[in-house]
């Protein structure tokens, strides 16, 4: 997988119990064109603080262009902002 | 190892903000690790002269040095990158090393923003021999934090702090009082904790190169020629030092230091400066309720050679305008004429400041300031900082009140350990 750091628009759901979970977001194609990705499944999640400052990462698993596909997203708590971080 | 030896860490983040940048670029996304190449953290760069702050290990290579301007740095290496201080990175990352720090030890003190020290004994029963749990901190705040620290080991904070600073990056140091005459005597003298500029050439002059040199000497002859200072140093020399960790709760001193845009060069923006700088001292110091007994002004001029003097005062005080007339007093005093890039204000020996001793040398009006005082910091509190201020600094060009900057509220590498 190659880290792509993208922030992206997201839908997501904040459980009152819980941390936030992932559910479609919107991306800019290469060509500039907006996509829309639904999160299939998520295989786990993984926290870092780097700097001190709080992440957290999520293996999903999605349908991209008709194949299954692995990746990464990330959650900055700090600024409350989602990026697509590996593919 | 006997029972009653205690045991310091002094914990030091290799080129910190430097490493702080880039650990938050990788988390970012970013491909290249700063730290890597020729990079340099660079003082504000909407100023005339950014100076540098931070350098990385290649960026040594070329012969940069922290405190010289941009310009100096760019021509010792054209490809040089350079990156602006973001104080609340600095912050952040501070702040998450010391909570990791808080699971080892309920002794810490913040020395500075990136210089922890630690007190470690009678914890070896719950984490083990100091230096695993050494190698043990360092390594989890390079795996949870990103950035890699410098532990030294010793029986004081001294020691604990020359040790440190032996060989970077990523290191555990010991240098017990055993080690000295092996570990700390063979070095250049001015590597010694307080050895300045200032005293390196008076040293010099003594026929003092190496800390062992000056370990050696004779006490007497260096309190001739530089008063306690020269007891002080020889101490040091010799290992000798034994201030508790975590000595100072809450804050010891507050204080203010402005770098300037442009040289000053007369006596009189220097006296503005000294105002502005002591409004917000006196305010932050009412603020927390203290009061001082000792106020300090430091200079650094444009050849980045720093230093400092410093009066007590009769009585304990938080008045803008004694804190002012005091700073004025010592400038006055210490200024040779050299042009200046930064001015500071600090004002310590703090007491409380719910009681106040009169002394029959306090201007009459004391009450009347006091009121005043109050007044001004209500009307700014509310309204606003610049919504009051002295005449003098209208049309100056000069901001009424300096400072404010969190990193102030720590001691700089000169202070007492
Ligand atoms: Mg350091």
């Amino acid at each position: 997988m190659k880290v792509l750091m993208k922030p992206v628009d997201m839908i997501a759901t904040y459980p009152r119990d819980g941390l936030p979970i992932p559910h479609k977001y919107r991306i800019a194609d290469t060509d500039g064109t907006a996509r829309v990705i639904k999160v299939d499944r998520i295989l786990y999640r993984t926290e870092e603080k780097l700097a001190g400052n709080r992440m957290l990462i999520y293996r999903c698993q999605s349908t991209i262009a008709g194949t299954q596909r692995v990746y990464e997203l990330k959650y900055e708590l700090n600024t409350c902002r989602w990026f697509l971080y590996k593919m | 190892m006997t029972g009653e030896r205690k045991i310091i860490f002094h914990i030091d983040v290799n080129s910190a903000y430097l490493s702080w940048e880039a650990v938050d670029q990788l988390q970012h996304g970013a491909s290249l690790d700063i730290r890597t190449i020729p990079a340099v953290i660079g003082g504000n760069p909407e100023k005339r002269h950014g100076i540098v702050l931070a350098k990385s290990i290649p960026a040594k290579k070329y012969q940069i040095k922290t405190g010289e301007t941009l310009y100096a740095a760019r021509l010792k290496c054209p490809g040089l990158a350079i990156f602006p201080p973001r104080y609340d990175l600095y912050v952040r990352c501070s702040e998450a090393m010391l909570d990791l720090l808080r699971e080892y030890s309920p002794s810490l003190q913040r020395y500075s923003i990136d210089e922890v020290f630690l007190d470690y004994t009678h914890m070896e029963k719950h984490f083990g021999d100091p230096r695993e749990a050494a190698h043990q901190i360092k390594d989890r705040i390079y795996r949870e934090l990103g950035f890699t620290v410098n532990i030294g080991i010793s029986s004081n904070k001294l020691l604990a702090k020359m040790a440190s600073d032996f060989s970077k990056p990523n290191k555990v140091h010991t240098l017990f009082p055993e080690e000295i005459p092996e570990k700390l005597w063979p070095l250049p003298v001015e590597d010694l904790f307080m050895v300045g500029r200032a005293t390196a050439p008076k040293l010099h002059r003594l026929g003092i190169y190496t800390i062992g040199d000056l370990a050696r000497a004779d006490p007497a002859l260096l309190k001739k020629r530089l008063k306690s200072h020269g007891l002080l140093i020889w101490n040091y020399a010799n290992g000798r030092e034994d201030s508790p960790v975590g000595d100072f709760p809450g804050i010891k001193s507050v204080g203010n230091s402005s770098t300037i845009a442009f040289d000053v060069e007369d006596r009189k923006t220097a006296h503005m400066f000294l105002l502005s700088l002591s409004e917000m001292v006196a305010m932050r110091l009412r603020n927390a309720g203290y009061l001082a007994r000792l106020v300090v002004v430091s200079l650094k001029s444009q050849d980045f050679f720093s230093y400092s003097h410093q009066r007590q005062l009769y009585t304990a005080t938080d008045s803008t305008n004694r804190i002012y007339a005091a700073a004025v007093s010592i400038f006055d005093e210490m200024w040779q004429g050299e042009p200046l890039r930064a001015i500071g204000v600090r004002a310590g020996a703090l007491v409380d400041g719910s009681l106040q001793q009169l002394s029959l040398f306090d201007p009459g009006d004391w009450l009347k300031q006091r009121a005043m005082d109050a007044a001004v910091d209500k009307i700014r509190t509310k309204y606003g900082s610049n919504m009051i201020m002295r005449a003098v600094f209208l049309h100056s060009g000069i901001k009424p009140l300096t400072g404010g900057v969190w990193e102030e509220d720590y001691p700089m590498m000169s202070s007492l350990l």
